[in-house]
């Protein structure tokens, strides 16, 4: 018996359950800080009776819709309808397999963490789209439409972006990035255009305001989850909210060092006390992108949907492809 | 007479309804809606009534060209400012035409008003357009007083003036809020509901109600102003320049408000009078009328304002306007206050008031437009004819001009724009 390939079985196991575990409490923590946050820039109280100032308000959300009645209409197609939101939430809940917490804790880390990060993120428009066609709604179909278009035109962009970080750390995997970031500083000194294509295109493929088209509640009711409840809604929402967990914290990793303390140590902390400072760290940072997603959802009104694609193909594209270029060309002539 | 035992099976009421409704198609010529299971029949058919056309408008509308359908907005909609129903024809996301159902708030208030004594009729007409309470009120008043021939005390029309451009301040305040709630903007709305809240307090405390005052009277007004009215309109009166600058400072130059206003909507002054559209839907498009200054009422002959008016008839310049009348009515306030005189609040009027056979016309400036009431006296104790015009249902009429060829994203927010309250349209 190959007792490597088994430890490598169970450790995989093991990184893959706690990844899935950590998807509730982090939608909880989110959720919450939405309530709270935003009834704060309101200038409201906010929910303030379930558990100390409120704290456990989100989670009994979560448990209320565990306990709600699952509709599904009756001209639905079933099966598509049963299977889109667990397709919506495993891209989430898959890409953060690649997710570097802390040195030593990555579930996986491939040395093309960053090709299968966007790949998987990707596939959650299928799930979308998948909702609003099964639902037979209209107001799901324009939502899932719309979902298919903005993601589809914003990964472009967004992809695009980090290729210049790719081509000036000269690799794909996310432990590796951060460890140049170590020696050379925070890529957000070297990359400052492509951060700043990368948060508008992440802000968009994840739905968040102002590009929250998918589910314009004025507009379209709920998007593709207008026929959606229970747990199966319950779904949707909790991956909307990893998404962003997964989104900052992947900002945090590229662009601002992820794990590493923003000032250099004496001691190089090693082992589990390194660990430990390490997700510190990254939570510290992947939160606060949390915070100003939340501002940004409190202050800005939603973008029109041709406005969007008019930013993605107009704006972001071209820059994100001068960006590419002007760092290939200082890779070679700088020898980087 | 049927009789009932044990073993009679009592019709469901539904399934009454459904052959009802079967047999009412059937004679019209129609198919059956619903399929074997009693559920609606398709996705496209919902939304078409079950009718043939009756009118040459409503054939247009409900014809579906290759690629177009109908999408259902409302009655239960999160954005439709009250029960109402839009029908949109679109192909894909742009917009082919739009019918306005409305109805759905249709509580008889005419009707009403009509079996009401004259001094009750001013309880009816509150829940009308129930964010211009006060307005709603002073045109009945104004009519009833020049039937029954008396004038309200030169008090009762200063503190008249007072509540109704209070009341103007906190609707126009808050459309400016639905306005960005529409387009996705969470915060203003709840600010200027701070703004409303403050108002609000101020006018219960001088009326004894917060939300349908029931203030005015023939003949005057209930009460007089008193310490609390005037220490909260005092407190307001120093901080609100400043909470409209908050609330403008979140809004008005806003990137994404602005690309999402400006040119969208667009109705043009030649439009907007042929319409029928007043208010400050019409000073956006750039024709001066204002009924304050075209047929002065109350006091508005003696203080000063001039008629604003923006030029592009947009989305934005409707808001602008909003805004500029806000300011506008601070200063009217300014100088209410100011001028007051002493003296009583209500002149003498019996208790049931029988005018001499006659009609009257009374028009105001509420805070969406000309709003006016029409009354006929035959001699009794009750309106022989009470007939309302309420403006938000003639600036609805726009919406289905402007928006075809736009987006439906937009649907919400040009509506918001021409701010319209259900409970006006219905009546």
């Amino acid at each position: 018996m190959d007792w490597e390939l088994l430890l490598g079985i169970g450790r995989f196991v093991l990184a893959t359950t706690l990844l899935l575990l950590l998807t509730v409490p982090t939608a909880f923590v989110i959720i919450q800080m939405e309530l709270k946050v935003i009834a704060g820039m309101n200038l409201r109280i906010g929910p303030n009776r379930i558990g100390p100032s409120g704290l456990f308000q989100s989670t009994i959300h979560g448990f209320k819709v565990l306990a709600k009645e699952d509709t599904v209409p009756d001209q639905a197609d079933r099966s598509t309808f049963t299977l889109a939101p667990w397709m919506v939430y495993m891209a989430a809940a898959m890409s953060m397999l690649v997710m570097p917490f802390a040195p030593g804790a990555i579930a996986a880390d491939f040395n093309i963490g960053i090709v299968y990060f966007f790949a998987v993120l990707g596939l959650s428009v299928v799930g979308l789209l998948v909702a609003g066609w099964a639902s037979y709604n209209k107001y799901s179909l324009l939502g899932g439409l719309r979902s298919a278009a903005q993601m589809v035109s914003y990964e472009i962009p967004l992809t695009l972006s980090i290729v210049g970080a790719v081509v000036l750390a000269g690799t794909l995997s996310f432990s590796e990035l951060i460890a140049w970031q170590r020696e050379h500083g925070w890529l957000l000194i070297w990359q400052p255009i492509g951060l700043g294509i990368f948060y508008v295109a992440s802000l968009a493929e994840i739905n968040r305001t102002p590009f929250d088209m998918v589910e314009a509640d004025s507009e379209l009711v709920a998007g593709p989850f207008t026929e959606y409840s229970g747990m199966r809604f319950g779904f949707f929402f909790f991956a909307e909210y990893v998404a962003l967990f997964i989104m900052s914290g992947i900002l945090a990793s590229l662009f601002f060092g992820g794990y590493l303390a923003p000032w250099p140590f004496p001691a190089q902390l090693d082992g589990f006390v390194g660990t430990l400072w390490g997700i510190l760290w990254f939570f510290l940072k992947t939160y606060i992108f949390v915070f100003v997603a939340v501002w940004l959802r409190a202050t800005l009104p939603r973008v029109r949907v041709d406005q969007l694609m008019g930013v993605a193909w107009k704006l972001l594209l071209p820059l994100a492809l001068v960006n590419l270029f002007v760092t290939a060309i200082a890779v070679v002539a700088f020898d980087l | 007479m049927t009789t009932i035992d044990r073993d009679t099976r009592i019709p469901d009421p539904i399934e009454l309804d459904r052959a009802e409704e079967e047999r009412l198609r059937a004679a019209a010529g129609l198919g059956p809606v619903r399929t074997e299971r009693g559920e609606y029949a398709g996705f496209d058919q919902v939304g078409i009534p079950d009718r043939p056309p009756q009118t040459e408008r409503e054939r247009e509308v409900y014809s579906l060209d290759e690629g177009e359908m109908l999408v259902n907005m409302g009655p239960q909609h999160p954005s439709t400012h009250g029960v109402m129903r839009l029908v949109v024809k679109v192909r894909g996301e742009i917009i082919v035409d739009i019918d306005p159902v409305l109805g759905y708030l249709h509580r008889g208030i005419e009707k009403l008003c009509e079996n009401a004594t004259y001094t009750t009729v001013l309880t009816y007409v509150d829940p009308m357009d129930y964010l211009s309470t006060m307005h709603n009120e002073h045109a009945p008043a104004i009519a009833f007083e020049k039937l029954y021939g008396i004038e309200p005390p030169r008090r009762a029309e200063y503190i008249r003036a007072l509540v109704v451009e209070l009341n103007r301040i906190f609707s126009h305040g808050l459309m400016m809020g639905f306005l960005a709630l529409d387009m996705g903007g969470l915060t203003p709305i709840l600010y200027a509901f701070i703004n409303r809240d403050e108002i609000v307090d101020m006018l219960s405390a001088i009326s004894g109600q917060r939300m349908l005052f029931n203030f005015f009277r023939v003949g005057g007004v209930n009460f007089d102003t008193n310490d609390e009215f005037l220490s909260r309109l005092g407190t307001w009166r120093s901080r609100v320049m400043k909470n409209i600058e908050m609330n403008e400072h979140m809004i008005t130059d806003n990137e994404i408000f602005r690309a999402r206003t400006i040119g969208m909507g667009t109705l043009t002054g030649q439009e907007a009078i042929s319409l029928g559209v007043t208010g400050p839907n019409l000073r956006a498009s750039g024709v001066p009328f204002d009924v304050r200054r075209a047929h002065p009422y109350s006091i508005y002959r003696e203080l000063e304002f001039d008629v604003i008016t923006q030029e592009s008839g947009d989305s934005y310049a409707r808001y602008l306007q909003r805004i500029a009348e806000i300011k506008q009515s601070i200063h009217l306030i300014d100088q209410i206050i100011d001028r007051m005189p002493h003296g009583p609040v209500q002149a003498q009027v019996p208790g049931i008031i029988r005018p001499k056979p006659g009609r009257a016309y009374a028009a105001v400036e509420s805070p969406r437009g000309l709003y006016s009431v029409y009354s006929i006296s035959d001699g009794g104790p009750n309106p022989y004819r009470f007939r309302m015009r309420d403006p938000s249902f003639i600036s609805l009429q726009a919406v289905p001009k402007v928006m075809p060829g736009k987006l439906v994203a937009d649907t919400m927010a040009v509506m918001a724009s021409f701010d319209p309250v259900m409970g006006g349209v219905d009546k």
